[in-house]
């Protein structure tokens, strides 16, 4: 029916939903296989990223920093620089280095581009030629981690895909997933797997932020399992088409239009839910030109039997808010609505343009307040507000005193999640992970809104 | 040769001065230490904004802690320690919202534009704002970051401005991360900040003569309220908290202590010395890991407020409780090897009672930003051939996992899941697994912890069975 938009009021942030450009570059650059994240800043800036990241993901976060001080400050950091890369190279031979830019570097003036080219040669002359080294630019006053990632993206498509006339075409598709926790990234390689559609996930985090324990097996110094070799994205360029699972991570798919011709697909609405997986499948076929076979069809089934079961009987009507990234608000959004519950209020921290509309496209004929660039405390206030009768917040562990002081349920999603373990590894795109979001938000209003005795629960 | 250069350090042979191996006719041969990193070696240490908000002022209950930066520098304040609070006030006033400090961060959320024409006019929105939204906070305080120190924001003119505008503390503190060489220079700079801004601009609402300050104690999963029943029960008053639980206003009245006890020792012996200097009031460096810290600390204490007979009766109180229990886990342990990786001194502070006090043997210590006297500290309670490291990296954690076989690592988060993909069990000894783990219940609690990582069953699990 309609949104209401509504913008924050103050100047001040209380409890940001989002966090800095170069979290997201980081993100990106640990999806490449032995690729290294090397923040060019203070140590805070890659510490508190390692922390934030490895307290979500319970793994190993190896992220290099070029150790900023004030003399940096006033000299520049182009000794930083040089020396971290030698240092890095020397020790850990990674097959790629993300140079990734802080406030500190950007407002000194630090010319990374330069830096890195006349690195580059020093390098080569030292006998150190077999490492990439790609400067990313994320000053966070500029954007959110979102924004870092679309950056990230951009740089390696930029400085590594080369043009296609010799490379070998197997109908590939690339696929950039966004700010995705590994349990999503291995569904959607699921999906095309089944789907027998050859691909390239720019970047894959899937195994490097979900890495097994094998002691023995394990090399030092530590690189992560899996991720996308510095390979496979320079063949990248010969692909049938790029699909950009989040909107805010588009930049690498356009840019690849431009220069390469790859056709992209930007605009969809994420495989969340029934419909926006059905599109995705749809846009897979039609960029690869391979079936959507039987398997799927199954697994679409088996959530439609779920939601058949639950959704008339235990949700609908209930009143939810969903806070979180763009992307992950929408498709639940999406999602939530296919289960005949309301949405009453969804908010994402960050200035995505087109999701107020994206969330208009989908509200049907509900009736939804649309908080752009709000944070926490819009959601505590929101929800705590009797008149708005929430029952359910959708959101990532940070509201877990909006939930403790209000005892109304908080399905955990997105990032971070470190209350509550296993929410990473499993997904919540394609069928299957929709199931698996289905099952949890009916647990969670069984468990609160049912007395626990009651013969209602019986059967 | 007491120096060692790790196999993995060939490439910068500068870290051989860090890496010492304990000897005993080494003595006088130094560590190097509080030195800038080497760019890009994978360094733990964090920057001055975590050693200030994160470890100081973020544990404080009824402040509101105002970040100067784009977004992710506040982001990051949120949650980073386990600094529980309780909403009691010294005036017997309740806050009205609970844990308040965990709860909420507050940031100016700069801009590309505030980075080009200055930052201050949206700092006093935010401070306004803020004050409005939580009128009942004690005062606000306010960090300089990376961003709001280069572009030369007057952070301290804009605070005094608000200071009298809103007739509460606005205090300034200028952390940018930039400053120094690890998380230590924040904590000398809020210790600064603290003392010339806040003590002796307040007076307590009554005084006795068992009045101490509590220093360097931030309450990391309960730890300052184990002390704090002990302290009470033996008959002393807690004036002043710095900084665990604390409110505001005891921080203004620190100087009316009758003694200070220094706890952590790395990040707030600053603000004893200076209280000392203006004030005449003395402070003792207290350690109360272990029981048997406990007891002789606990003694001190008594001999020194002439409360012999209340010290003995809280050691026999509660040492008495877990010394049956400890003994068994000293039964399980014995020999079991450990390294410690603290963020500052608990290298040292845990050496002696887990060997002691539950049989570990003691491999490898290290510190992120100790300073010299934590290292003279460290070498005197480790044993020979003991490795001592200052600013480790991670891929020396890995040479030393690989070389030393150890049974068990205290580390924090960053260093934790490493360790686990090689087999090794880890405790986080920053933020603590099942705490709290000083005093002697805290103890207890942290043998409990040792125990069950190093007997977790999934360590055995690594091989697969064949048969």
């Amino acid at each position: 029916m309609s949104v209401n938009v509504y913008k924050r009021d103050r100047q001040v942030i209380i409890d940001p939903l989002v966090t800095c450009m170069p979290l997201g570059a980081m993100w990106a650059v640990l999806g490449i296989n032995h690729g290294v994240p090397l923040v060019q800043g203070s140590q805070g800036c890659s510490t508190f990223a390692r922390y934030h990241l490895a307290r979500h993901f319970r793994e190993p976060i190896e992220i290099a920093v070029s150790s900023f001080h004030e003399s940096t400050a006033v000299f520049g950091g182009k000794k930083n620089l040089n020396i971290s890369l030698k240092t890095l190279i020397q020790r850990q031979d990674p097959e790629l280095i993300g140079v990734i830019t802080t406030c500190s570097s950007e407002i000194i003036g630090d010319d990374v581009y330069g830096f890195v080219d006349s690195n580059k040669q020093e390098l080569k002359e030292l006998g150190y030629d077999n490492t990439e080294i790609i400067p990313i630019n994320t000053p966070s006053f500029a954007g959110s981690h979102f924004a870092g990632y679309d950056n990230a993206i951009d740089a390696l498509i930029k400085n590594l895909a080369t043009p296609n006339e010799n490379i070998e075409c197997d109908n590939n598709i690339n696929i950039i997933p966004g700010l995705l926790n590994p349990g999503d990234v291995n569904e959607i390689k699921h999906m095309l797997d089944s789907m027998f559609v050859p691909y390239t996930m720019l970047t894959d985090i899937s195994e490097t932020f979900d890495s097994p324990l094998n002691p023995k097996k394990q090399k030092t110094p530590y690189f992560g399992k899996g991720g996308t070799t510095v390979n496979d994205i320079k063949n990248i360029s010969a692909s049938k088409g790029t699909i950009s699972i989040a909107k805010y991570a588009k930049t690498g798919a356009e840019t690849l239009k431009q220069t390469h011709k790859v056709p992209a697909v930007t605009d969809n609405l994420p495989p969340i839910g029934i419909k926006g997986t059905d599109k995705f499948l749809k846009t897979v076929n039609k960029l690869s030109g391979y079936d959507i076979i039987d398997t799927l069809m199954t697994e679409r089934g088996l959530t439609l039997d779920l939601m058949a079961d639950v959704s008339a009987r235990y949700l609908a009507g209930r009143k939810v808010v969903i806070f979180g990234d763009p992307t992950l608000v929408t498709g639940l959004t999406s999602l939530v609505i296919e289960l005949g519950m309301e949405v009453v209020m969804v908010t994402t921290g960050s200035e995505e343009k087109t999701f107020p509309t994206d969330i208009e496209s989908i509200s049907k004929n509900q009736s939804i307040d649309v908080f752009s660039e709000g944070d926490l405390k819009v959601v505590e206030d929101y929800v705590k507000d009797k008149d708005n009768g929430v029952e359910l917040i959708l959101g990532s562990s940070e509201a877990r005193f909006i939930n403790y002081d209000t005892g109304i349920p908080l399905v955990r999603f997105g990032f971070p999640v470190y209350d509550r373990v296993g929410y990473h590894s499993q997904p919540i795109v394609g069928y299957r992970g929709a199931k698996r979001v289905v099952e949890m938000v009916t647990n969670e209003v069984l468990a609160k809104y049912y007395e626990e005795k009651h013969w209602k629960l019986q059967q | 040769m007491p120096h060692k250069l790790f196999e993995i350090d060939k490439e910068i042979p500068e870290r051989e001065k860090h890496i010492y191996i304990k000897h005993c006719s080494d003595e006088d041969n130094e560590i190097d230490c509080n030195k800038s990193t080497i760019p890009g070696c994978m360094t733990e240490r964090g920057c001055a904004l975590a050693g200030g908000r994160g470890v100081i002022t973020g544990a404080i209950k009824d402040v509101i802690g105002l970040v100067h930066s784009p977004v992710g520098c506040q982001y990051y304040t949120t949650g980073v320690k386990r600094y529980p609070s309780k909403p009691e006030l010294p005036n017997g006033k309740t806050f009205p919202i609970d844990n308040f400090n965990l709860k909420y961060s507050f940031g100016t959320d700069l801009k590309e534009a505030n980075v080009v024409f200055g930052g201050t006019k949206k700092l006093k929105e935010a401070i306004i704002e803020s004050n409005k939204e939580y009128p009942f906070a004690s005062a606000i305080y306010v960090n300089s970051t990376c961003t709001t120190g280069l572009i030369g924001d007057d952070v301290d003119a804009v605070c005094k401005e608000m200071t009298e505008e809103l007739g509460k503390d606005v205090v300034a503190f200028n952390t940018p991360g930039f400053s120094g060489v690890s998380q230590s220079k924040g904590h000398h700079i809020t210790n600064d900040a603290v003392f010339d801004r806040l003590v002796g601009t307040k007076e307590p609402p009554k005084t006795t003569g068992y009045d101490i300050c509590l220093i360097g104690e931030y309450n990391i999963d309960g730890d300052l309220w184990v002390l704090e029943k002990y302290l009470t029960e033996m008959g002393l008053n807690i004036l002043s908290r710095f900084s665990g639980d604390a409110s505001h206003d005891e921080l203004c009245w620190m100087h009316r202590s009758k003694l200070n006890l220094v706890r952590c020792q790395r990040s707030a012996t600053y603000i004893a010395d200076l209280i000392e200097e203006k004030y005449g009031v003395p402070y003792k460096k207290v350690d109360f890991f272990s029981t048997e810290y406990c007891d002789d600390n606990l003694r001190m204490l008594g001999r020194y407020f002439s409360l012999e007979e209340e010290a003995e009766a809280v050691i026999e109180k509660y040492h008495g409780e877990v010394k049956e229990e400890l003994k068994w886990y000293k039964e399980q342990l014995s020999g079991k090897k450990v390294y410690i990786f603290s963020g500052g001194p608990k290298s040292w502070h845990l050496s002696i009672p887990l060997e002691k006090e539950l049989g570990l043997d003691i491999i490898a210590v290290a510190s992120q930003f100790e300073h010299l006297d934590g290292y003279d500290k460290m070498k005197a309670r480790v044993k020979d051939g003991t490795t001592i490291l200052d600013d480790p990296n991670s891929l020396e954690l890995e040479e030393l996992i690989l070389t030393n076989k150890p049974d068990l690592i205290l580390a924090g988060i960053k260093e934790k899941y490493l360790a686990y993909k090689h087999g090794i069990p880890a405790i986080q000894i920053h933020s603590y697994e099942n705490g709290p783990y000083i005093g002697y219940e805290g103890f207890l609690n942290l043998a409990k912890d040792i125990y069950n990582n190093i007997n977790a069953p999934v360590w055995k699990l690594m091989d697969f069975e064949s048969e």
